[in-house]
């Protein structure tokens, strides 16, 4: 799978990116989206103890928290890149928060949801080589600490 | 246990430990950013020795996580960038000769009768 490095922070250049809420979208179809937190959201985040998903057939607008994710030293939001219906949750997660950290891109997905208008959405959002861009001026902007990926983590090179 | 949805309720946190408890200053502010987090409306009062961590210049003399650079600043910030109102005591500014300018940005001063009001109109009130 395509990626880069930015400052050791994974982006996979095939999902759409809201930067500023750092979360990722992977196109399932028409309508239905995963959606996850991105590697340098789950390195800021630091180790999660603890992530709580918001119910199957639970509405949000977007920028409204699909889950909350909690660590030692952080507490916050996972607010959703889309308008729509959540219709599918990772189960896995709620034994299990650390495969955000582990594998933010895969096993970590949090929600799938049923999106309103997914075109109107993914406009708003960035991919491919914008992505990266976005991403070089964000954790140079944010003074971002260089990504580093805990044991077990997925690996892309 | 039912896992209910809360979104929407509104807490109220009242701290009453300031800067010569460190230990007691975290935890009340993770609350309310968790609170927050999920969507629920959430205040923070300070009142007694809770005031004198909102004075200018004291907050950041707090450490609270070892081997890292978060004091009780960074904390204070955190929490009002997750939308979490924070609210001081008149009467304890007073207490800690204190006056409006001392304050951190983003606080705001109340009386008694309304923590009272307020306590009675939020769904839950946390005391620390």
């Amino acid at each position: 799978m395509a990626h880069e490095k930015v400052n050791g922070c994974v982006i996979l250049k095939d999902l759409y990116y809201n930067v500023e809420n750092n979360t990722w979208v992977r196109v399932i179809d028409d309508s239905t989206v995963a959606i996850g937190m991105t590697d340098v959201a789950q390195n800021l985040a630091g180790p999660l103890l603890h992530a709580k998903t918001k119910k199957v057939g639970t509405t949000r607008k977007q920028g409204k928290p699909i889950a909350t994710v909690e660590s030692g030293k952080y507490v916050g939001p996972v607010k959703s890149p889309v308008a729509g219906e959540i219709t599918k949750i990772n189960d896995a997660l709620s034994s299990d928060a650390g495969l955000i950290n582990k594998s933010p891109y895969n096993n970590g997905w949090i929600v799938e949801m049923k999106a309103d208008d997914l075109s109107s959405d993914l406009a708003t959002m960035v991919s491919g080589d914008a992505a990266v861009s976005a991403y070089k001026e964000k954790i140079e902007r944010d003074d971002i600490q260089a990504c580093e990926q805990i044991e077990g983590a997925d690996t892309y090179d | 246990m039912e896992d209910q949805d809360h979104e929407g309720k509104k807490i109220l946190v009242i701290q009453t430990h300031g800067v010569a408890t460190p230990n007691r200053t975290y935890s009340p502010l993770f609350y309310a950013m968790a609170a927050a987090a999920m969507e629920m409306e959430v205040m923070v009062w300070f009142t007694m020795d809770g005031t004198n961590q909102l004075k200018k210049g004291e907050a950041e003399k707090v450490q609270l996580v070892k081997d890292s650079n978060v004091n009780l600043k960074t904390m204070l910030e955190m929490t009002m960038d997750s939308e979490v109102e924070l609210r001081v005591c008149q009467q304890s500014l007073e207490l800690w000769d204190m006056k409006t300018e001392d304050l951190i940005e983003g606080v705001e001063i109340l009386g008694a009768t309304s923590i009272i009001d307020l306590s009675l109109s939020y769904d839950h009130v946390m005391y620390f």
